[in-house]
């Protein structure tokens, strides 16, 4: 008989559980049993910190603590909603510099697809892995939070979609017929789903780090794109539909640079988080962020490796191969975490619902979307840290020997990984500050909108109790997954 | 899942992940008690600003 995920129970049950029972519950399923889990993405070298890690859990929770009670007695009006400040215009991009993005994001989606189909199928010795799961994938957040939605400007897709619709535009006498209306229904799920088939690829497929498998659904991936975009229009398509445009401009959101229409300008950090409209799908979309994240550092932990054989011999059972088995299990407890992280969040939003008014779940829910976009940030930067430190140097050598044939185009082809350009410790230091910082970020943005949503600042905190309880809970899942990186 | 007893203190050390989760949950389980006895129910229907859900987050962008 198929295993019911205990949480499932928990979440679903008919009769009402209090809200503290039901997140501790849940969160005791992730950390019990877990016995120094291996981490996906772990650190060379040991670590030699002057305190146990869970005691890094206890510091950041009393942060969080401390910055709540901050925020409730020196933050009483809104500062970053509905701001009159001014963004303050730095410098505004000639047209050719817009089209040379546009080129260079073709280019390198050119390049994946040739060395992904033409190259060796060696996955450390073909550069499209390197580029998609490190360069693009990790490395593009970061850029995000620096310098803005850069994504925009590079992204392949809508480039070409431009470009065509330019050069039709010409040759049709500038009439093109005008593209469907975006369904207001559909929202931001297409691309919650397109983030969800990604990691599963990334962590689920047995062949997804399989060079052509990357460059054949990169290709699908355009086609899927321009498609959608010749139907509904290529910015109403790129703003909710496109996959990675979506994750990568939530996160452009909490930067303080702020490109429009070719300018530049700067505005208060987080300001940009609190304009993100959070249509349907938008809390699915972030919970799967932050769902296959956690996944990722949890299918590495014994609590799985003792649980996925299980699932596995089942399916096994059912007639399935071994590898496909697999995969299913993999599929189910990926899923699992990502529902996971939603239960956890409707928690949130059910005991905020406690204070009366009685609005609506899904209303509540996104409205305050927005303050899990630092989180999922968070741990993208704590999970995949040491990742694009040093298997984003590979891109040295790897760029002199795309196809992996033994060629030294750039005469890099010999360059190493540098493993001491942050040691351990300097890690783990990292990793532990941009879990801090991500969730009192979210809790910024919560205390912003419930000062906004409720008529009187003392229920605007406290409507924020249980929320700080959730971001707790995220806090110290992510530092228990992080936590066995240096063994 | 089967917790085997000989790893007890690894899992162990797991769950001190927890207890800032148990101590907050706890705390504010006890204060929203408290509170409510306090709660004056007519102001129930009157926690929210006027325009706080007036606008439509379904309208495409």
């Amino acid at each position: 008989m198929a295993r019911r995920p205990l949480f499932c129970t928990v979440l679903y049950m008919r009769r009402p559980v209090p809200t503290a029972f039901a997140l501790a519950l849940a969160f005791v399923l992730l950390t019990a049993g877990a016995a120094d889990p291996a981490f996906a993405h772990g650190i060379v070298g040991k670590q030699d910190l002057p305190i146990p890690r869970w005691l890094f859990a206890w510091g950041a929770a009393v942060v969080l603590v401390v910055s709540f009670v901050a925020l409730a007695v020196l933050w009483p009006q809104p500062r970053l909603e509905r701001s009159t400040r001014r963004e303050r215009p730095v410098v505004r991009v000639p047209v050719a510099a817009e089209v040379a993005c546009g080129v260079v994001g073709v280019a390198l989606f050119v390049l994946v697809v040739y060395a992904g189909l033409a190259g060796t199928q060696t996955e450390a010795a073909n550069i499209a892995p390197t580029l998609v799961y490190v360069l693009f994938w990790v490395g593009l957040p970061f850029l995000s939070l620096l310098f803005g939605d850069v994504f925009r400007a590079l992204n392949p897709w809508r480039a070409v979609a431009r470009a065509v619709a330019w050069v039709a535009g010409r040759a049709g006498g500038g009439a093109l017929p005008e593209p469907m209306d975006y369904p207001s229904r559909l929202g931001r799920w297409p691309a919650a789903a397109g983030i969800l088939v990604f990691a599963w690829v990334e962590l689920v497929s047995s062949s997804g780090g399989d060079p052509s498998t990357l460059a054949v659904l990169a290709l699908v991936y355009a086609a899927t794109q321009i498609i959608g975009m010749s139907i509904y229009g290529i910015e109403p398509w790129t703003r909710n539909a496109d996959p990675f445009a979506v994750y990568f401009g939530l996160f452009a959101s909490l930067s303080p640079a702020h490109w429009q229409d070719r300018r530049l300008s700067l505005r208060r950090p987080l300001v940009g988080a609190t304009e993100v409209v959070a249509g349907p799908g938008t809390v699915a979309l972030l919970a799967v962020m932050i769902g296959t994240t956690s996944f990722d550092g949890f299918s590495g932990g014994e609590t799985w490796s003792n649980l996925a054989p299980d699932l596995q011999r089942f399916f096994v059972d059912l007639g399935f191969s071994q590898s496909q088995a697999l995969e299913v299990a993999f599929t189910i407890g990926m899923l699992g975490v990502v529902l996971l992280v939603a239960g956890l969040y409707r928690l949130g939003i059910a005991g905020m619902r406690t204070i009366g008014g009685g609005a609506d779940s899904t209303a509540l829910g996104r409205r305050f979307a927005h303050t899990l976009i630092p989180i999922a940030l968070a741990y993208v930067v704590a999970h995949y840290f040491s990742l694009l430190v040093y298997q984003g140097q590979a891109i040295g050598f790897l760029a002199s020997d795309p196809l992996g044939d033994g060629s030294d185009l750039l005469g890099t082809a010999d360059a190493t990984i540098d493993y001491d350009v942050v040691g351990p410790n300097g890690v783990w230091y990292v990793q532990v500050g941009a879990l801090v910082v991500g969730h009192v970020a979210g809790l910024v943005l919560a205390h912003e909108r419930a000062l906004v949503l409720y008529r009187k600042a003392r229920d605007a905190t406290r409507s924020q109790y249980w929320m700080l309880a959730v971001m707790v809970g995220f806090t110290s899942l992510g530092l228990w997954l992080l936590s066995a990186q240096a063994t | 899942m089967i917790v085997p007893l000989a790893h007890a203190g690894h899992w162990l050390v797991s769950l001190l992940y927890l207890v800032p989760v148990v101590i907050l949950v706890a705390a504010l389980a006890i204060a929203r008690r408290r509170d409510s006895r306090y709660d004056d129910p007519a102001a129930d229907d009157d926690v929210f600003a006027d325009d706080a859900f007036e606008d439509d987050l379904s309208a495409p962008r």
